[in-house]
């Protein structure tokens, strides 16, 4: 039950449950834990529980464990009928002691289940209605989430376009078409008298004139009342409003978009590091049933996989740096000037087509659409001369995508800003044409004196120039409209209508959009499907292969693609104030596109070889339309700003501003009071704070916003530190495992031997956190400390107050036990590191043999510790095996300058005794000091436990359970081991503990080291009484001759071991005070084997440096 | 209930059901778990005396939710008898021991085109042959059930990529799993070059292969696991 608990994390909380049971019933899993996994112990246990069935503390256990059982029997991973089985006893047996669910808790759970199923069919349904989802899913199926982001990005800015749509609709469109004056009542809405005959001539259509121009379509169809209809609808207000709220709105989502894609690629971002593994384990959809979708799943598995193996290539590659440079600056030169020449060119054609204008009266079909044509060629071709050039700069294929989108998107803004330049240039131009004219009629004159007032004032300067360079041909207007006597009327109206430059414009950009549209479906069908049937079909019969050499077939290349979108809702922005019935128009033009694109991709295009996941880029793409956005919204608000609204058309003619309107319904409409607020609200004396404000709001938030920033990448930082952690301790406990496997060949007949080298091996992952306490003899200056801690009751409560489990130096503890209990008969009885127990305070002086051998190895680490006398040995299994004798730490302070504290309160807790005496010591001062094991809260007591559970793993060789990672804890329990130094009592209070819960975890996992004989006493240990001491002693004799085989074998080992651990603990806290040569000669004398003198001497020697360099 | 009472005893579908639904059925069944201390000191305290407190409110599951939840049970029951008209008996109160052949179970639209199909049945056949019992069947799409935990899922998933069962996921069946899911397109160097980035990604313990803790560890961290490891029937 452990097991399965603990091989669940994420059920923390039926864990604490867990616990309380396991510590009540471990003895009964305990009998069947070897069994190793659960299915199998499971059902033991419950045949051993029922048989328990006298105690009703476990009956009430029992109970608790089979309902855990019962709700988590689907997690398990048994066949069904071993479950069936299972559940059946389960439930058999709560049945019978407990109560059964009532009726309404059956009808409860039939609801919620009813309700769930409910809700996914509302959720199936609504996804249903998600348009074009279907479609999408089989493109990204075929070619990656790549293009599907740009179908994806197309819908979205459907949905933008949508609500702009309604907006404009429903505030603008409808109430102009059901209360405003009709087509025809007033002369901005009646078509002029001469183009009547051509109103309807497709020619007059093609180019938005005629009927069309008059109409709702644009801004000067609209008419000026302040108020239309019988509820007095204030159109012009609303106008403005709605203008306005586009952009708004637009700004809104797009930046609530963005904000929740940068939060979920900040939640996605920690997760990179198992591309591979996800793309394999976690791509096959297992719901696919039909061969299509599999068929399209396989590929795009393949698509995904390829794109996956590409970027890792990439990775790689590497270039010599000064060509890569010098290609790169050469490729921006020919970016810049190519930018700078479709600029130019665009600037030179609108320029030409003013002259056309001028100078012709009839207009040819290509003059009359030549500016929107050649922007339009500009946008189609300069993406593939950017594409070209970035072949030169051989950057990763990522950030190529990123430069080409930016020139890109450099490049459509350079055209729509000359060509919306160069139209309020034409619009400016146009005025003065006006002026130059009313030399020829008066009643121009009359009519375009306020025109020309309005323009003297806003644009001086522009007026001027106009003058001077259209001079020549003020003078051939002047012949022309002579000429054209005839229609001098016709002409004047013309110039009339002309004037309404706000209609001109939405003209302009209307036009644009659907020669853009054209440009589009042109491009579609000739670049895309014309090629591709060529491939397709003349490949047999051409001299290359067309597939694969030179036309090959088209890729849909999803930077331009997108651009090309965001380029297209930047026309819509530019032109909505002026076009109202724009974002319709656009509306239409998206689904067009939509289904063009997606029946163009899936039939004659191929997927892109360097296709990169959208995910990431999709923010990029937003932000490309957020500055899109902005840089469109300038020249609307520019014009409306600078402009005077024309004064003949138009919702706002007669007003001097655009903007006057708001204050002037202000002024009107609002009561005095909101009038003198917005007085006030509007003055510098508030607005000036409130910008100031605004700064501070913005530089507050910027500064936390880099602090958070800052945080999160050390909370990475620390992550990976603990990830790489992770790895390192599951890489030693396969080691650890590994070497246990070897050794279990030995573990029959060198138990002990096992056993030591074990712990020392185990201790090795510890490092880190691990303390090294090094005990060098007794001397005068020293004192050793033995501490023992009776278990007994204890046990339950220390472990249910270890949840928040932490790896720990159990290890490293575990092999100082061990070694302690064997140095044990020298003379150092257990007392806890305050209460003493000091029978011969003249303890200090003696130097007993016994006490000096084990200690000099003990220096070292591990395994000389056997070479205690035969005297002690039968102490020292005690010490390990009988659970009252639980821990005894031998420490050691040599510095002189400590010594007087030892020397002071040592003393009186010593007792020297005879290796014999020891025997009967230890049991009873465990006794004794068992109350002090109250201070197990000590935060010690995790690392060891967890300490044992890896351990328990490893033995079980279950694989349940994922290692935590622990670095953290490691990082702690160094600076406690530190301050062990200065105060002896409280660290070892905490070792003590952790022994304690070690000796109790202990039990059963640690039977393989311990053997036979001695587990059995230690399951015996675990009784809530204090194993009888008959169980120790028998076990010693058993194990006394082992532990003297031992020594010889693992003595090298354990020393290799040790010397190890202390090299690597460097950095770590060493308690390693090592005692005088003397001493140590002096004990080496009375060492019977001259083999573990030598390794004392060399420990001495090894503990000086490490002296020198830690203590 | 006429005819669908004849298939399985109540016993069998409650026992099902409960199977299948437990944590939402049992959530409430102690009565005591709240206030354990408390409860635990009565309760030991009545036990002691007394043998087992009778039940005294009423039955676990009423017969009409019975019926209600464990519909899909008796789905699967029809499923897995249409697929064998002639071996698969409609009766199966007496819990007959039927197997259906993999090559039957295969055919399933739902696993038709799975690449992983025989692998899935092999998984959850006992006999590990991919002859599937009744029980089997059902224990199949309870684990590939949306209801079913991470956990779960994860320990089936490990067993079905580890085609030759050894316990771990080694080259070889990152190969299969590989040439399986890409219909054998990607060529050779590329397979190894994957094969080798997923142990790279996810073996922490070095081996060269994936043992189930760094199968779980990676797969636990996936996104779309849960979402793509299921099959609706």
């Amino acid at each position: 039950m452990t097991e399965t608990a603990n091989s669940k994390p994420s059920k923390a909380s039926q864990r604490m449950k867990n616990i309380r049971k396991n510590s009540i019933n471990r003895r009964i899993y305990s009998a069947v834990y070897e069994e190793h996994e659960n299915s199998n112990s499971e059902d033991d246990e419950q045949e051993g529980e029922k048989a328990d069935y006298k105690d009703p503390e476990e009956i009430f256990q029992n109970i608790q464990i089979q309902k855990e059982m019962i709700s988590s029997i689907r997690c398990r991973p048994w066949p069904m009928g071993q479950k069936l089985k299972v559940l059946r006893q389960a439930k058999e047996i709560v049945l019978k002691y407990e109560g059964r669910l009532t009726r309404t808790r059956g009808y409860q759970a039939a609801g919620a289940e009813m309700w769930k199923k409910f809700g996914r069919l509302v959720y199936n349904i609504t996804v249903l209605f998600i348009p074009w989802e279907m479609r999408i899913k089989k493109i990204e199926s075929h070619f990656g989430s790549g293009v599907a982001s740009y179908f994806i990005f197309l819908r979205w800015m459907f949905g933008i376009n949508i609500v702009l749509t309604v907006m404009t609709g429903a505030f603008v469109i409808l109430p102009e078409l059901l209360a405003g004056a009709p087509f025809g009542s007033v002369p901005s809405k009646t078509i002029p008298a001469g183009y009547v005959a051509s109103a309807q001539d497709l020619d007059t259509i093609w180019s938005l004139g005629g009927y069309l121009q008059y109409s709702v379509m644009f801004y000067g169809y609209y008419g000026n009342e302040r108020k239309i209809g019988r509820a007095g609808y204030r159109l012009p207000l609303a106008y403005f409003m709605v203008g306005m709220a586009v952009f708004a709105y637009s700004f809104i989502i797009l930046l609530r978009k963005m904000a929740k894609n940068s939060r979920l690629s900040m939640a996605s971002a920690s997760d990179e590091n198992y591309t591979f593994c996800w793309k394999i384990f976690c791509a096959w959809d297992y719901l696919i049933g039909n061969p299509e979708a599999a068929e399209s799943k396989t590929a795009a598995v393949i698509n995904s996989i390829r794109e996956a193996i590409l970027e890792e290539q990439v990775k790689k590659k590497d270039r010599s740096l000064a060509v890569i440079i010098s290609l790169r600056i050469l490729a921006n030169i020919l970016v810049l000037l190519s930018l700078a020449g479709s600029i130019y060119i665009i600037y030179f054609v609108v320029d030409r087509s003013q002259e056309l204008e001028r100078t012709k009266v009839e207009l040819t079909l290509w003059e009359k659409n030549e500016v929107s044509v050649v922007v339009s060629l500009i946008t189609m071709i300069a993406p593939s001369v950017f594409e070209l050039v970035a072949q030169l700069e051989m950057l990763h294929p990522r950030t190529t995508l990123r430069f080409q989108l930016a020139r890109v998107l450099v490049l459509y803004l350079g055209n729509l800003y000359s060509l919306i330049i160069a139209l309020l240039d034409k619009v400016n131009s146009m005025s003065m044409a006006d002026n130059s004219n009313d030399t020829g009629t008066s009643f121009l004159a009359t009519r375009a004196l306020p025109e020309e007032e309005s323009l003297s004032t806003i644009v001086p300067e522009i007026r001027l120039r106009r003058n001077s360079s259209f001079s020549p041909e003020e003078n051939k207007t002047k012949p022309l409209t002579k000429f054209n006597r005839t229609a001098l009327f016709d002409y004047n109206i013309l110039s009339q209508q002309d004037q309404c430059w706000e209609t001109y414009v939405g003209q302009e950009m209307l036009k644009l959009s659907i020669i853009d549209m054209l440009f589009t479906v042109g491009s579609i069908l000739l670049i895309d499907f014309i090629r591709g049937l060529f491939v397709r079909f003349l490949s047999d019969c051409w001299c290359w292969d067309l597939e694969t050499k030179f036309p090959e077939y088209g890729e849909f290349k999803i930077a331009e693609n997108v651009l090309h979108l965001i380029y297209n809702q930047g026309m819509i922005w530019m032109g909505a104030f002026f076009s109202p019935c724009l974002p319709a128009f656009n509306v239409l033009k998206l689904i067009g596109l939509m289904y063009l694109r997606s029946w163009a991709v899936l039939t004659c295009n191929v997927p892109h070889q360097q296709v990169f996941r959208a995910s990431r880029s999709n923010n990029f793409y937003l932000a490309m339309t957020l500055f899109m956005l902005f840089l469109c919204m300038l020249p609307t608000v520019f014009a409306i700003a600078r402009y005077r609204p024309s004064p003949t058309c138009g919702p706002f003619s007669g007003q001097d501003k655009i903007y006057d309107i708001v204050s002037e319904t202000i002024v009107n409409d609002f009561p005095v009071w909101f009038n003198t607020v917005m007085g006030y609200v509007t003055s510098p004396v508030v607005a000036l704070p409130a910008l100031l404000l605004l700064f501070m709001l913005i530089y507050y938030l910027q500064s936390i916003a880099r602090s958070l920033k800052f945080t999160n990448n050390q909370l990475r930082m620390q992550l990976q530190v603990e990830r790489t952690e992770d790895k390192k301790k599951v890489f030693q406990m396969a080691v650890a495992r590994f070497q246990h496997l070897e050794d279990g060949d030995k573990k029959i007949e060198h138990e002990s031997d096992a056993t030591s080298q074990e712990s020392s091996l185990q201790s090795s992952p510890r490092r880190n956190g691990s303390v090294t306490n090094f005990d060098s003899p007794l001397s005068a200056e020293s004192h050793i400390q033995s501490i023992s801690q009776q278990v007994a009751h204890a046990v339950d409560v220390t472990r249910s107050a270890n949840l928040p489990q932490n790896p720990a130096a159990a290890p490293a503890q575990k092999h100082r036990r061990d070694h302690v209990f064997q140095r044990n008969p020298g003379g150092l009885q257990g007392a806890t590191s305050g209460h003493f127990r000091g029978k011969l305070p003249s303890s200090r002086g003696t130097r007993l043999p016994e006490d000096i051998r084990p200690d000099a190895p003990f220096r070292k680490c591990v395994r000389p510790l056997h070479y205690s006398p035969p005297g002690g040995v039968p102490q020292m299994i005690l010490g390990r095996r009988v659970h009252t004798a639980r821990y005894i730490l031998v420490n050691e302070r040599e510095p002189r300058k400590r010594l007087m504290r030892p020397a002071t309160r040592v003393p009186k807790h010593y007792k020297v005794d005879e290796s014999r005496g020891v025997v009967e010591m230890l049991p009873r001062n465990l006794k004794r000091y068992a109350v002090h094991s109250a201070h197990r809260t000590n935060p010690q007591l995790h690392f060891s436990e967890e300490e044992e559970e890896d351990e328990e793993e490893l033995e079980q060789g279950t694989f349940s359970r994922s290692p935590r990672p622990h670095s953290l804890s490691d990082l702690h329990q160094p600076t406690r081991f530190y301050i062990g130094d200065s105060k002896d009592s409280r660290i070892l209070i905490g070792k003590d503990l952790a022994q304690i819960q070690y000796e109790y975890e202990d039990s059963e996992p640690l039977q393989d080291h311990v053997g036979p004989g001695s587990s059995h006493a230690q399951r015996n240990s675990k009784g809530p009484l204090p194993a009888t001491q008959s169980g120790g002693a028998h076990i010693k004799w058993k194990t006394k001759h082992k532990t003297d085989q031992s020594l010889t074998e693992s003595d090298s080992v354990s020393i290799a071991s040790s010397s190890d651990q202390q090299n690597s603990s460097t950095d770590q806290y060493i308690q390693v005070i090592h005692s005088k040569d003397k001493y140590l000669k002096s004990s080496n004398e009375k060492i019977s084997r001259t083999k573990s003198r030598a390794s004392i001497e060399l420990n001495v020697a090894e503990a000086n440096d490490l002296i020198c360099s830690n203590v | 209930m006429g005819n669908k009472q004849t298939i399985f005893t109540d016993e069998q579908l409650d026992a099902y059901q409960s199977e299948h639904d437990c944590p939402q059925v049992l959530g409430g069944f102690g009565r005591v778990p709240d206030g354990q201390p408390r409860a635990l000191n009565e309760l030991v305290g009545f036990i002691q005396s007394t043998p087992p407190p009778p039940s005294t409110s009423p039955i676990l599951v009423t017969p009409a939710s019975t019926a209600l939840l464990s519909v899909s049970h008796l789905k699967l029951h029809g499923r897995y008898h249409e697929m064998a008209p002639h071996i698969v008996p409609m009766d199966y109160t007496n819990e007959p021991d039927v197997r259906i052949p993999i090559q039957l179970i295969t055919n399933m639209p739902e696993l038709k085109e799975n690449p992983f199909k025989e692998q899935i049945v092999k998984t959850f056949s006992e006999d590990g042959a991919g002859n599937l019992s009744f029980n089997d069947f059902v224990d199949m799409f309870s684990v590939l059930s949306e209801m079913a935990p991470r956990e779960l899922k994860a320990i089936y998933a490990f067993k079905i990529y580890d085609f030759n069962t050894d316990n771990f996921i080694c080259k070889s069946d990152l190969e299969k799993t590989l040439n399986k899911l890409t219909r054998e397109e990607l060529a050779p160097e590329e397979v190894t070059l994957v094969c080798e980035k997923v142990i790279e990604e996810a073996d922490l313990d070095g081996d060269g292969k994936l043992n189930y803790p760094d199968f779980e560890n990676m797969i636990g961290r996936a996104p779309d696991f849960l979402s793509t490891f299921h099959i609706r029937i």
